[in-house]
């Protein structure tokens, strides 16, 4: 299964929503992944899904027959680990396993609600709506726009009364951790071990969309670039890693339609586990439905034909009134 | 003038009789005298005595019988002329009066002679009763004013209902769903006098769907003398077990012309396509998502067949156009879609049996790019089910023996590396998807094609027993067949031999009832043909038309 894998990977498909700043896919969700199989040097190819702005079954890899979806198990990083398709994580010595761990979930959590924040509640709408929204039909995307903005204070608490104090716990977990992400780093090239990591390229995908995308007025872009060896970080590798180009083919999705992508907070589920499948039914109980469904469907021809051939027919050959003539007709 | 005493709260007249009560010349005179005579006689003596306040006595003398032929007499020697001079309305609080005098005035107008003028007060009875917002529909010929001879005057008594709100359960079919479905409304009636009825209704298919959906209709809006329907419907269809997605539909449509041949509505709907089991094939995931139809639908219908339930004799031809894509944005979904349905039942003459036969046949395509789009997955053709195809008309969907959505392309449903499907193990306490009936295989989602073609050959006749003939229950014996075929990745590459040579088929023989709310079949099906991924089953299958 291994050298399958290994053969397989000439087939990965990463499906991500739409490119833009100057990024090859301008959501801050479908980033890391993308960044990650690049720091992996994996080969695959880009095909870019706009119509699904709400879904969070986007990103996802195609590896031959199978499909790792960013809504089970953790995500699309996650299934890849456990699967050994890309094992960038593998390896990594005791010491610095907890400290990566934090790391990880410091990136995974502060940094990315702050992204989230920025993008759908602070900023102007014209970032959101041009990365989930500009391939969508207006009204539709104007709608989804409104939904995703307000789950997205749903999910943070954010109301008229507390906005200002939400934002600044918001910007004071993002310094903290570009802080911390900064002291880490110091003058290395990775965070850990000289080599890459899950964590290189989830913050990767986050700063390079805090740069790129943000405008300059953004608060959390001011925060980050402050911090000059983070900045370099990101100068150093957006060129190899970003570059839509390099070691895949971006290809549109059949419908031609451009459809934005927001991570679908509200309506999607959550639950990690897949819908559960029919359960395995014994044979006593395949009877039993089988003779079930035989005895319902005799009790309904016998009332069926008490009704026709006891209880008469019914109105059924009436012709129409219409026949002399009064129809709505031509 | 003399009133009619059975409009004010008296026994109101038969549906669909009006009664003359005053005359224009000793002919009506007559008619009357002599109708009134043959029905209702009790009201007959109250009224004859109101009348010999206000008339001449002698009138009353004939016999009646010898009266009616007599007026009839004179009526069959030639027309007798009259014009009607004015047209009064009684009885509307609520409704407005241009709604009623649109409803009768052209009828009325152009009524020269005394039977013209007798068929459009029959007519305009009905045209009032059918807007469906009176209780009771009274039209009365009264003379016209003395100064004006030859003239009459058209009294219209309605009753408005004095309960606007109604409540409906039933069985239907809806063009939209494609299916039908057990529905039920409330209705309310002439809310702002326009003779507008309003609904909102729920409705559960039996194809996985449930409506929500508010409506209004109108039976004429300004210059469209036809009537308007506008409808918000919140719809919901469940296709995991087929197709592994379900779709959500948020949707208006407002029917513009809809009369006995032909219907045209436009509508409005916001789809959006999802996977909860997260086991969609790949074609089906990369259709997921929100899209907008901005359409409009065209169809001609004409059905010459003798009867719904059991056509022994005429044809029926049914076309329907449906184009996406209005609007200036480009993002709109884009195709057009054809359907054609031509049926025909010829009598064979010996113990009731008729020979039915039919071909029905569809295409859809996007409109640009066919070579490398492809089209929407709820649009597209699907076949199988428990339809019947020999009375309705809706199109290239049914093939008896097959399962719902049972032919046509189908595609891998997702593949569970081993460590996912241990997980799967774990966490729920089944193996994979059965949906071939084997375990370990993941089953198949049917896409969908863009060309469908059926056709079907059908012999009915009467069972032996008298029982089953009086009650209309018959026998049949059909066969019948169907391909269904992606084209836009083949179009270049159609080959019309191939198409034919993938015809699945089958026959079969059963009984059918007709009942009040449906068409039963119980019939039992052969495959004579069908291919690997198929779900057709040879056995005893249950099909239902309404």
């Amino acid at each position: 299964m291994d050298d399958e894998r290994v053969e397989d990977a000439q087939e990965i498909v990463l499906v991500a929503r739409k490119g833009g700043f100057g990024l090859p896919t301008a959501c801050p969700v479908c980033l890391p992944v993308y960044c990650y199989l690049r720091f992996a040097k994996v080969n695959f190819k880009l095909r870019i899904d706009r119509s699904n702005p709400d879904s969070d079954h986007i990103p996802y890899v195609e590896y031959g027959d199978y499909v790792a979806l960013n809504n089970e198990k953790g995500g699309v990083l996650e299934i890849l680990n456990e699967e050994n398709i890309i094992q960038l994580d593998s390896e990594l010595s005791k010491d610095c396993f907890s400290d990566w761990v934090s790391t990880k979930v410091m990136i995974s959590t502060w940094l990315a609600e702050a992204v989230q924040y920025e993008l759908w509640v602070a900023c102007d709408s014209s970032i959101a709506d041009y990365i989930y929204f500009s391939d969508l039909p207006w009204a539709i995307g104007k709608v989804l726009h409104w939904n995703q903005s307000r789950a997205v204070k749903q999910l943070h608490g954010i109301t008229k009364l507390n906005v200002t104090e939400k934002e600044e716990e918001i910007y004071r977990k993002a310094n903290l951790a570009y802080n911390a992400l900064s002291a880490k780093l110091g003058n290395e090239e990775f965070f850990f071990e000289e080599r890459p990591t899950s964590v290189d390229a989830l913050f990767l995908a986050h700063a390079a969309f805090v740069i790129n995308a943000l405008p300059e007025t953004s608060l959390l872009r001011s925060s980050l670039v402050k911090y000059a060896n983070l900045t370099r970080f990101v100068e150093t590798f957006k060129g190899d890693m970003l570059e839509a180009s390099c070691s895949s083919s971006q290809t549109a999705s059949p419908f031609e339609a451009s459809s934005s992508s927001v991570p679908r907070t509200k309506k999607s589920k959550q639950s990690p586990k897949p819908k559960p499948k029919k359960r395995e039914r014994t044979e006593e109980e395949k009877s039993f439905r089988r003779r079930a469904k035989y005895f319902i469907a005799a009790q309904v021809v016998s009332v069926l034909i008490f009704l026709t051939v006891l209880g008469g027919m019914g109105d059924f050959g009436v012709d129409d009134d219409d026949n002399d003539g009064l129809a709505y007709d031509d | 003038m003399a009133t009619d005493p059975n409009t004010e709260g008296g026994v109101n007249p038969k549906p669909a009789e009006e009664r003359l009560r005053h005359y224009v010349g000793s002919e009506i005179e007559d008619i009357a005298d002599a109708r009134d005579g043959e029905e209702e006689e009790d009201e007959e003596e109250e009224e004859e005595e109101e009348e010999e306040e206000a008339r001449e006595v002698g009138m009353r003398s004939a016999p009646r019988k010898e009266k009616l032929k007599r007026a009839f007499r004179r009526l069959s020697q030639g027309p007798v002329r009259i014009r009607v001079h004015d047209v009064i309305i009684r009885g509307n609080a609520k409704t407005k009066d241009a709604l009623i005098e649109a409803e009768v005035f052209d009828a009325f107008r152009s009524a020269s002679t005394m039977q013209e003028l007798l068929q459009a007060a029959n007519f305009a009875n009905t045209r009032l009763r059918r807007l469906d917002i009176f209780d009771s529909v009274s039209i009365t010929l009264d003379s016209g004013p003395s100064e004006l001879p030859g003239t009459a005057n058209v009294v219209i008594d309605i009753v408005e209902v004095k309960n606007p709100l109604t409540g409906d359960l039933g069985v239907y079919t809806k063009p939209e769903a494609r299916s039908w479905s057990l529905e039920g409304s409330l209705k309310l009636k002439n809310l702002l006098g326009y003779g507008d009825i309003w609904d909102a209704s729920g409705a559960y298919g039996f194809d996985q769907t449930s409506e929500i959906s508010v409506g209004v209709a109108l039976p004429r809006f300004k210059a469209i003398s036809t009537p308007i329907t506008t409808r918000i419907s919140l719809l919901s269809q469940d296709w995991l077990k087929f197709s592994s997605y379900k779709e959500h539909l948020l949707g208006l449509s407002v029917g513009l012309i809809s009369t006995k041949k032909h219907d045209l509505a436009y509508s409005l709907t916001w789809r959006n396509l999802l996977d909860p089991s997260r086991m969609s094939s790949k074609a089906i995931r990369s259709q997921l998502g929100h899209s907008l139809l901005s359409s409009i639908k065209y169809t001609y219908k004409i059905d010459h067949r003798d009867s719904n339930v059991r056509p022994t004799r005429g044809y029926a031809f049914q076309s329907s156009s449906h184009i996406a894509g209005l609007g200036p944005d480009s993002k709109l979904l884009r195709f057009f879609r054809q359907e054609f349905d031509l049926r025909g039942a010829i009598p064979l003459g010996f113990y009731n049996t008729a020979l039915n036969f039919g071909v029905a046949a569809g295409a859809i395509l996007p409109w640009v790019g066919y070579t490398n789009s492809t089209t929407p997955l709820p649009e597209r053709f699907y076949m199988g089910g428990h339809s019947s195809p020999i009375c309705g008309l809706g199109g290239p969907t049914s093939l008896l023996g097959f399962k719902q959505r049972g032919l046509g392309p189908m595609d891998l449903r997702r593949v569970l590396s081993p460590k996912q499907s241990q997980d799967e193990a774990t966490a729920s306490s089944g193996g994979g998807d059965d949906a071939s009936g084997s375990i370990a295989s993941p089953g198949r989602d049917a896409i969908g094609g863009d060309l469908a073609v059926t056709a079907f050959a059908d012999l009915s006749f009467d069972l032996p027993l008298k029982v089953f003939q009086d009650a209309g229950v018959h026998g049949h014996v059909f066969v019948n067949a169907g391909n269904l075929v992606m084209l836009s990745e083949e179009l270049t590459n159609f080959s019309f031999q191939r198409f034919l040579h993938t015809f699945r088929s089958s026959a079969g023989f059963g009984i059918i009832f007709p009942t009040r709310f449906f068409r039963m079949e119980i019939n039992y099906c052969y495959i004579l043909k069908q291919f690997q991924h198929d779900h057709g089953k040879t056995g005893i299958q249950f099909s239902f038309s309404t």
